[in-house]
């Protein structure tokens, strides 16, 4: 398929059917346009005062560019405590999350035992239950049990990503030859550091692409961090956002919140620009929920 | 065999552990609050007191719940006839041989990698805004009077548009794919026959895309019903009826809010059962309509 889409871009361009094809081109045109005149013009108002975004002058930069809209922002208006947040619970949450998912696909994709359709199709049913039904009965024994902080956002972050992350690898394991294992025995390798050792290394690919899906999903996430967030400390990128949108009213800092938009946006951003390839094929060949 | 089994059990352990800690438990015990009459979420099992459908009968006798119901369906209605239609158009045009097809995939997904409260931001402190915004300048540019876009009015509208906008890419992926898995020689076959472009997809395309349609609907009908995020950027501080989703109403029932007057638990389980039980059987009808026809192509 590459290869025949390399030979097409290399073709004489034939006029006729690109005029054929003209008003699909401008159709996605104008929607992609549109979508960027806006990122550019947050871009742009980000770097602005608040008068020069209110007079719509934001393009002009008459007064320069105000890079310290972004200091503020950073430093004043806490991003940095949000930002660092979520760079924690996603990073951690997606080691945790192979930690358990790794081994439990490898065991049901390689051994028949009782319980294994149960654990499968339980896995393959939790990926369907929203969070609404699950958060009340958390919230309370967390409470009860002065259970809160980093550590249970981390936990609830790594819990919620197993299921997927268990069915996605397991297709994996399962197109792995059966000698590997029986070449390791035969060298003395238990069966356990076979698995660290050897097979796991093997799906690389695969742990890559659900880390990617895994990572977004976290840094993306608002309503379990808006729930079980509980101090200014603790919060994520998103709720801080929100936090810093209903303090607007008040600080009148329009400047520093463009750029509090900037920053929340730019990690996804340019993960996103060195990596959509292979989160587009994610999204259509593993049936990832992006 | 033997070391097997203790490796089979350590291996499952902590992920079976995770099922049964934060989906099982809950699941269960959210079930059971919806039968009870239960004050404060954290109050103990010993000071439920049970109610039987009580909860059920006071959630859909509130006008906010109604409410609340009304612009989901109008989200999962509208919003899907919308989202859907753009989302095949696009790609529909996008396998249609056209150039830079990635580039133009990759942008027309992108809202979906970045945080959602960034964009919604983005549309309601920019597009929308009455001085500023984009929407207002370019009517002004014409000539024409602003809108207040975010008046009680057009609200709901305008949040669904911002929602839309960003959701389409996902669709449209799915699409795509399905599309791609369509052999080139039905179409090539069609030609020759002197079929138009209209005919190759209200008779080869759509009828070989039912499988993906029931994709889509499905995951559009999970997205109505936790419709959540959306709602909160375009109402942050008090709720309105304009924008009040199911969602909203269950978070306010638990943890206090301007829509209901005194917290109730188990009312708010019993909202989560109900948007549970939509999502279910989303699954059982679309699994009903579309029956898979086992289509070898």
């Amino acid at each position: 398929m590459s290869k025949k889409e390399v030979a097409k871009y290399r073709e004489k361009v034939n006029w006729k059917k690109e005029l054929r094809l003209l008003p699909g081109y401008l159709i996605v045109t104008i929607w992609i346009l549109f979508g960027a005149a806006f990122l550019l013009w947050i871009l742009a108002a980000s770097l602005s005062t608040s008068r020069e975004i209110f007079s719509g002058t934001v393009f002009q930069f008459q007064s320069g560019f105000h890079f310290e809209n972004y200091v503020n922002a950073w430093n004043a208006q806490n991003v940095s405590v949000y930002f660092a947040n979520s760079l924690l619970y996603a990073s951690v949450s997606c080691v945790g999350v192979l930690l358990i998912a790794g081994p439990a696909s490898y065991v049901l994709s390689r051994f028949e035992f009782f319980a294994n359709k149960v654990v499968k199709s339980s896995l393959i049913v939790a990926m369907g239950i929203p969070a609404i039904m699950i958060i009340m009965p958390i919230y309370s024994m967390t409470v009860r049990w002065g259970i809160k902080g980093r550590a249970l956002l981390i936990f609830l972050y790594i819990c919620m990503h197993v299921p997927n992350t268990t069915i996605y690898l397991l297709n994996f394991f399962a197109t792995l030859s059966r000698t590997y294992e029986e070449a390791a025995a035969i060298d003395g390798c238990s069966p356990a550091k076979t698995f660290w050792v050897i097979m796991l290394p093997l799906i690389q690919p695969a742990l890559i692409t659900i880390t990617i899906f895994n990572f977004l999903g976290v840094w993306n996430e608002f309503f379990m961090a808006l729930i079980f967030a509980s101090s200014e400390k603790m919060m994520s990128v998103g709720v801080g956002l929100l936090q810093i949108v209903n303090a607007m009213k008040y600080t009148g800092n329009y400047g520093g919140l463009f750029a509090a938009v900037v920053i929340v946006f730019m990690p996804t951003f340019i993960l996103y620009l060195f990596l959509s390839e292979k989160i587009i094929a994610g999204v259509t060949g593993g049936g990832i929920k992006g | 065999m033997k070391k097997n089994k203790s490796m089979i059990v350590c291996f499952l352990l902590p992920c079976v552990l995770a099922i049964l800690i934060v989906y099982l438990y809950p699941v269960l015990r959210t079930l059971l609050m919806s039968f009870f009459k239960i004050e404060s979420v954290t109050s103990d099992i010993s000071n439920w007191s049970f109610y039987g459908l009580g909860n059920y009968k006071r959630i859909f006798g509130s006008a906010t719940f109604r409410t609340a119901m009304w612009n989901m369906f109008r989200i999962w209605l509208v919003g899907g006839i919308i989202t859907l239609s753009i989302a095949l158009l696009f790609a529909v045009i996008l396998t249609s041989g056209i150039r830079f097809k990635k580039f133009f995939r990759a942008a027309i997904y992108l809202p979906n990698v970045i945080s959602a409260v960034a964009l919604a931001t983005m549309w309601v402190q920019y597009v929308y805004n009455n001085d500023y915004g984009m929407l207002n300048k370019m009517l002004r540019s014409v000539g024409l009077e602003g809108v207040k876009w975010l008046g009680t009015d057009t609200k709901f509208w305008a949040m669904l548009a911002a929602f839309i906008f960003g959701a389409v890419g996902y669709y449209m992926l799915i699409f795509i794919s399905g599309i791609e898995r369509i052999p080139q020689d039905l179409y090539e076959a069609a030609i020759i026959d002197g079929a138009g472009i209209v005919q190759r997809f209200t008779r080869i395309t759509m009828p070989l895309l039912k499988g993906i349609m029931k994709t889509n609907i499905t995951f559009w009908t999970i997205n109505s019903a936790t419709f959540y995020l959306w709602s909160k950027m375009f109402s942050p501080v008090d709720t309105e009826s304009s924008t009040i989703v199911p969602v909203v109403y269950l978070y306010e029932l638990i943890f206090g809010g301007k829509s209901v007057s005194e917290r109730d638990a188990g009312a708010g389980a019993a909202v989560g059962v109900t948007l549970a039980v939509i999502i279910l059987l989303a699954y059982l009808v679309m699994n009903r309509v579309f029956k898979e026809d086992d289509l070898e192509f």
